[in-house]
């Protein structure tokens, strides 16, 4: 079988976890490495409970890298958790894993080249602000010709008013970012807003979660838990979505998605920086950049989830943990 | 006497082969690195033109990294008064020194963060687009510590721009990087056109350059040449502006410049006023001093300075 050659770019984040975890338990994915990025929480607690992710899979062999400490060029904006700020330990138990001394651009950067030197391209889940990754494709002409596709985490077409009334908090924390990575040539798939709202988790999986899937799962099912992710008011039923895992779960399910192949943008100043455009009807003269994804089967990825976390967490069990 | 430990960050140019030779010759600056940029040219001729001009100084121990393929947000503009090669009609040998094989900024962030440990930091002279040193400060802002200052040629204050109206060339190159650059608290001292418009070289002072630079007076002599942008009705006499190697001159004597400090800002949102460099003299930001703002240079003695230096490659022999 051929494996994905894959490095998760990403600023955990709860559905961040969900994301890791899914790839850590997917063999469809070799894993060379967690980037990580300042963003819904700042660097240091991201690159900490990027570590705790792993310590809670027992693949402390995964490095992590720290990234971009700030967006590109404008001031820095969190996610609505940035107050929370690292998972506690009693969500997801401390552990010793610590990152590695390089920077994430720089280990992505080295990663392209390789890949774009020996042909064995590399995949890149970018589920946070995209500023490692512009960086990375700024470093060295021949970063771009080293990635097969950039699966982002980002956007809104139609689900608009997330972070704020125009754009989505991935792009809306660093758009100059989205804008360098979406020009690149590189091969996009997007999972906008739009989609990821369309699968909603509820306690019924986090009850699966926390039944099947050993610590991971138990600690993925306390932070779906204790950071509620529901919005009745807005999806008009009970659950909340877990955005980010989407782009791992369409590497190793890709019949679980449907998209179109269309140009993207992004506005990077203004009053509406970070909105972003579809040309979905070809009324402008930009080329297709990206395949846009545009409907889930819920129930899929749903199962889908679930079932990875309890493989994942079938010999991984909370003994160790001290409120086990 | 303690040299002053420099990395000179450039795009030659001209005006930059002109600034490498006079540091070369230097005894107060001890030369690190030179990083190359994409600016009045490619990155693959500016890197080619620094290798060029290290060896007609016979400095070809000074390594040579090559840095960022293009700005971080816009398309590329060129110099336009370099030639095709970047050296006008300045034809130099092709260099047998090679580039480094770390690039740039790789090489910016291991060298400052060494430096920042070691605490002995280092001046950067930045003769070209900012973006190297943009990016080096963003993927590992702790290269701050590392820096002693950045002395850079470029902007244009109470002088109008020279690629636009209103922007002068390396800051309207990359204003993003400029504005990176200019809001990370490391110490600047600016060289604008402003100051670099005071210091035209007329002629007659490429005639005494010639004449006093020894075994390189022929390339000296080209390139100054090359420089002459024709244009009494803006410069005041034929000649051109001594723009980048005002920043060696700066560090070598700087009791022949006037500064003033000041917060600047870089704008890079509007399309017409694109790359502008806004100097707050009168304190309306409430922001602190980010920058010395060189406002007026003493020409005459800057031009005996460097006709001084260039007179050393009279004495110096080929490696």
């Amino acid at each position: 079988m051929n494996r994905w050659r894959v490095i998760i770019d990403t600023d955990p984040g709860v559905d961040d976890a969900a994301a890791i975890l899914l790839a850590l338990a997917s063999s469809e994915i070799e894993l060379l490495g967690i980037s990580v990025v300042a963003g819904n929480v700042g660097l240091e607690a991201s690159v900490r409970n990027a570590c705790k992710l792993v310590a809670v899979a027992r693949r402390p062999d995964v490095p992590v890298y720290a990234g971009a400490a700030r967006p590109l060029v404008r001031d820095q904006v969190f996610g609505k958790y940035a107050n929370v700020g690292a998972f506690s330990d009693a969500l997801v138990p401390a552990t010793d894993v610590r990152p590695r001394q390089l920077s994430s651009v720089r280990f992505i950067a080295d990663k392209a080249r390789e890949a774009a030197a020996s042909g064995h391209k590399i995949t890149i889940c970018a589920i946070g602000p995209q500023t490692n990754i512009a960086l990375a494709l700024l470093l060295h002409p021949d970063v771009a010709a080293g990635i097969e596709q950039i699966v982002v985490m980002g956007g809104a077409f139609s689900a608009l008013g997330h972070r704020t009334a125009w754009s989505e908090y991935n792009v809306h924390a660093d758009p100059h970012a989205a804008d360098i990575v979406w020009n690149s040539g590189v091969p996009l798939v997007l999972f906008p807003l739009d989609v990821t709202m369309q699968a909603l988790f509820s306690e019924e999986d986090f009850r699966g979660f926390e039944a099947r899937g050993g610590l991971p799962g138990k600690c993925l099912a306390r932070l779906l838990r204790a950071y509620d992710r529901s919005d009745i008011a807005r999806y008009g039923r009970p659950g909340g979505p877990i955005h980010d895992a989407m782009t791992v779960a369409w590497l190793v399910r890709p019949e679980l998605f449907q998209g179109q192949m269309t140009a993207i943008g992004v506005t990077v100043d203004g009053p509406t920086a970070g909105h972003t455009w579809a040309d979905f009807y070809g009324r402008s003269h930009h080329a297709a950049n990206a395949m846009v994804m545009k409907t889930a089967n819920e129930a899929g990825f749903r199962q889908l989830l679930v079932e990875r976390i309890a493989n994942l967490g079938a010999n991984i069990t909370p003994a160790g943990e001290n409120a086990a | 006497m303690e040299k002053t430990r420099i990395i000179i960050d450039c795009d030659p140019g001209i005006d930059d082969a002109i600034a490498l030779l006079a540091a070369f010759v230097s005894p107060e600056l001890d030369i690190l690195a030179i990083t190359t940029v994409c600016g009045n040219q490619p990155v693959e001729t500016t890197s080619r033109n620094a290798l060029k001009i290290c060896e007609l100084g016979a400095r070809a121990d000074i390594p040579v990294h090559a840095g960022s393929h293009r700005p971080l947000m816009r398309a590329p503009i060129r110099g336009q008064f370099h030639g095709e090669t970047g050296l006008g009609s300045c034809v130099l040998p092709e260099p047998a020194k090679k580039i480094e094989p770390q690039r740039a900024v790789e090489f910016l962030i291991d060298r400052l963060l060494r430096a920042g440990n070691e605490r002995q930091p280092i001046t950067i002279c930045a003769l070209g687009p900012l973006t190297n040193i943009a990016m080096a400060l963003r993927i590992e802002p702790e290269i701050a510590r590392g820096i002693e200052r950045i002395v850079m040629m470029g902007g244009a204050y109470r002088e109008p721009g020279n690629r636009s109206m209103t922007s002068e060339f390396n800051v309207l190159s990359d204003p993003h990087a400029a504005h990176i650059v200019f809001s990370s608290e490391v110490p600047i001292v600016a060289l604008p056109l402003d100051a670099t418009h005071q210091v035209i070289l007329t002629p007659a002072h490429v005639k005494q350059f010639e004449a006093v630079s020894g075994r390189i007076s022929q390339a000296v002599s080209q390139l100054m040449a090359s420089w002459d942008r024709n244009q009494v009705e803006r410069y005041g006499s034929r000649g051109g502006p001594l723009h980048d190697p005002l920043v060696i001159g700066w560090l070598i004597a700087p009791h022949l410049f006037e500064t003033r400090r000041v917060r600047v800002f870089i704008e890079y949102q509007s399309e017409l006023c694109m790359g502008q460099t806004i100097a707050d003299w009168f304190d309306k930001s409430g922001l602190n001093p980010n920058t010395a703002i060189v406002t007026k240079v003493d020409a005459a003695a800057v031009i005996e300075v460097f006709l001084d230096r260039f007179s050393r490659y009279q004495d110096t022999v080929m490696q």
